[in-house]
């Protein structure tokens, strides 16, 4: 009996009983691929996620396509773990080189809850989590969370089916209301709304579609908002289609040392019914590349641009924004461009670039473990904010770009949070401040998912 | 307005002069307003033309989302924003502009009760027959509230205002009337007024925020297409109120037609 390798670390490390290694290229059949242990799961989803193990031709082919079936089924997110038996072949009809592949499987259970308290911001909230894996045997998901806060409740509904054999296609349903205060601008949004998005793959490139009806309601965080943000306040309807196309190449999220994303996205609002009405594209490169000693040199570029369609003004919740720990740092967070009165208003066409490089700690304390999620890095960031007059033809437009441009430079320490974020602490010296502009010299702390 | 609050407008208001770009903001005229609205806000517009303050009146559709108490009308002077005849009447007292200064304070508690009747009756009823007369709101109400809207979003806030109005209707204890018995209310305030009115030009010796106030809802009923002319007719039966009204439209609004003001 032979046991593949389960932990994909251990590549050559196989339990072999009796066979010696010529054995291994003996031409075998695989005659049965069971799987045990389905509850609810219906076995017509599996069937595509297995078959490839029929086409083994060796042993060691068997291995190899039991493993990669092993991983395919651990990605659907409906079995809690998976162990792989391979088998001389038993019964009747089995032939003398046959083999019964079997998997062992173990789904996760039907409903799992999650209860969370937050602080922050002034505010505290109870979060409540529910989760339905595979609903209903075919991998699809509904997802429930309940945010109860001091001031604002949000909660969300999300339903996820993949399509059977084929998981990277999937459609996702959403219904949620959230809210979210932006003291930056003296505004505060709430938003309910729907949305229906579709992925799919085509060759290298991941792309989204994407349908969202939203009610938003916009309002004044403090008495002495500015008169330019009061006159936003009220109720709008956007209903919006949108398509992002991604390419993602880098080794990794968060400290990537090479590789390239790519990520381009649109979003047409108004054909469709409702108040807003624009056409928006916006785009984000990032390239990387290790140098000598384990430093990695990376270059990003952000950028987009919001066209109002029909003469109506850009909302306030549209547009923009540029400036922070996450985006040109060295400024106070979205403080740069249009402001009235100390809010800042956002712009209609922007662009952002920064120029960083990673280095591991001087004198690498901590070296294979704790030491390893921080990097030392020296960076320089640009970037510009405006609105468009849009009689003025696309040479002005880029002109406008062009000038007054905000640029910083500084050196920190980045930490990175398992897969997803990273914290960072850095020492920046703003240049090209304009009037209006918050800046924040020295040191600035930024966390997040997203940076520039 | 807390007293807090009002002392801290007192205070900004009085460091500056009333400006020439001073801006009243309302519904949309033709569409949107709705009569409590508009009567309000032609009482606001009547007091500022008394007092001789220039101002703009500017239609927005989000204006009632704009105010910062979510009343019209609003007015926005120089920096600041103050919403409803009551505060606005206090912040040009605080710039020196006042109407009840010659007032003794008999007087002048007389006439805070009568604009109470006036906020409590008329305004009251204006709302209940706009928002609880089934009539009234599928016919003119919640089409007019959900004109600047796109569907479904216009259902949804003409839905959503009108629940605020009746529990507002039941807080106050006027749930359970019907409209009769409201426009019964409304001729006995068109009553004690009219007897207060007498034969005098102004309810006091001169034209004070009152005057304004009761001219802004007794216009606005008189030249407000309803779904019947009952409230209309009640209101016309007091003659002396009608000319009150003719005379205060001929002395501050038509009187400044060739200088290009538009009429209420």
């Amino acid at each position: 009996m032979i046991r593949p390798p389960s932990d994909p670390q251990e590549p050559h490390v196989a339990l072999v009983e009796e066979w010696n290694a010529s054995e291994q290229h003996h031409k075998v059949v695989v005659q049965h691929v069971n799987i045990q242990g389905l509850g609810r799961t219906k076995e017509d989803l599996l069937g595509y996620e297995i078959s490839d193990v029929f086409n083994a031709k060796n042993l060691i082919d068997v291995m190899k396509k039991a493993h990669i079936a092993r991983q395919r089924l651990l990605r659907l997110g409906i079995f809690k773990e998976v162990e792989v038996l391979i088998d001389t072949s038993e019964g009747a009809d089995a032939l003398p080189n046959g083999l019964d592949v079997t998997f062992e499987v173990n789904e996760i259970k039907r409903l799992t809850g999650s209860y969370n308290t937050m602080v922050g911001n002034n505010e505290g909230s109870m979060v409540l989590g529910l989760k339905l894996p595979n609903m209903i045997g075919r991998a699809e998901k509904l997802t429930f969370q309940f945010s109860y806060g001091t001031k604002e409740t949000s909660y969300g509904l999300s339903f996820f089916k993949p399509q059977p054999g084929y998981f990277e296609r999937n459609l996702t349903l959403n219904m949620y209301k959230v809210t979210g205060q932006f003291p930056w601008s003296s505004l505060k949004e709430t938003d309910r709304g729907v949305s229906a998005e579709f992925n799919f793959p085509v060759g290298p490139t991941s792309h989204m579609l994407k349908w969202e009806g939203v009610w938003r309601e916009l309002g004044c965080l403090a008495r002495s908002a500015s008169f330019a943000v009061r006159e936003e306040s009220g109720h709008s309807l956007k209903s919006a289609l949108s398509h992002t196309m991604s390419i993602d190449s880098r080794n990794s999220a968060i400290f990537p040392s090479s590789g390239a994303l790519l990520r381009i996205n649109q979003e047409l609002a108004g054909f469709t019914g409702g108040d807003a009405s624009f056409f928006k594209e916006d785009f984000e490169l990032q390239l990387n590349r290790r140098l000598f000693w384990d430093s990695v040199l990376s270059a990003s570029l952000w950028g987009g641009m919001l066209f109002p369609i029909e003469g109506k003004p850009s909302c306030i919740a549209d547009r923009f924004y540029l400036g922070g720990p996450t985006s040109v740092r060295g400024f106070g967070m979205y403080s740069i461009g249009p402001q009235s009165e100390g809010d800042y208003l956002g712009g209609e066409a922007y662009w952002a670039g920064g120029l960083h490089l990673y280095t591991p700690l001087p004198f690498r304390p901590g070296r294979g473990g704790f030491g390893d999620l921080f990097r030392t890095h020296f960076f320089l960031n640009a970037g510009n904010l405006c609105n468009l007059n849009y009689g003025e033809g696309p040479r002005a437009h880029l002109q406008k770009l062009a000038e007054c441009i905000r640029w910083s430079y500084g050196a920190g320490i980045v930490l990175r949070l398992g897969n997803i974020a990273r914290l960072e602490l850095n020492y920046c010296i703003p240049m090209g401040v304009q009037s209006g502009d918050r800046i924040c010299d020295g040191v600035q702390f930024g966390a997040g998912i997203r940076f520039l | 307005m807390s007293l807090a609050a009002e002392a801290f407008v007192s205070q900004m208001a009085a460091a500056e002069p009333w400006p020439e770009n001073a801006t009243l903001y309302q519904p949309l005229k033709e569409d949107q307003i709705l009569l409590s609205d508009s009567a309000s806000s032609l009482a606001v517009q009547t007091y500022l033309r008394m007092c001789g303050l220039p101002v703009q009146v500017v239609c927005r559709p989000n204006a009632e989302y704009m105010s910062p108490s979510g009343k019209i009308p609003f007015i926005h002077v120089g920096n600041q924003v103050v919403s409803e005849l009551g505060p606005i009447v206090q912040f040009s007292k605080a710039k020196g502009h006042s109407l009840s200064d010659g007032l003794d304070d008999v007087q002048r508690a007389e006439m805070k009760a009568y604009m109470e009747l006036v906020n409590n009756m008329l305004l009251t009823a204006e709302l209940f027959i706009q928002w609880c007369d089934e009539a009234t709101v599928s016919q003119i109400t919640r089409h007019r509230y959900g004109t600047p809207y796109s569907w479904p979003l216009n259902l949804i806030l003409a839905y959503q205002k009108q629940w605020e109005v009746r529990r507002k209707m039941n807080a106050v204890g006027w749930g359970g009337k019907t409209v009769d018995q409201v426009y019964e209310d409304v001729s006995q305030c068109c009553q004690a007024l009219s007897q207060r009115l007498g034969t005098q030009p102004y309810f006091f010796k001169i034209p004070t925020e009152l005057d304004a106030l009761v001219f802004g809802h007794l216009f606005t009923i008189l030249t407000t297409q309803l779904t019947n002319t009952e409230l209309l007719e009640r209101v016309r039966s007091y003659s002396n109120l009608l000319s009150f009204c003719r005379r205060i439209e001929q002395t501050y609004f038509e009187s400044q037609k060739a200088g290009g003001a538009p009429s209420p």
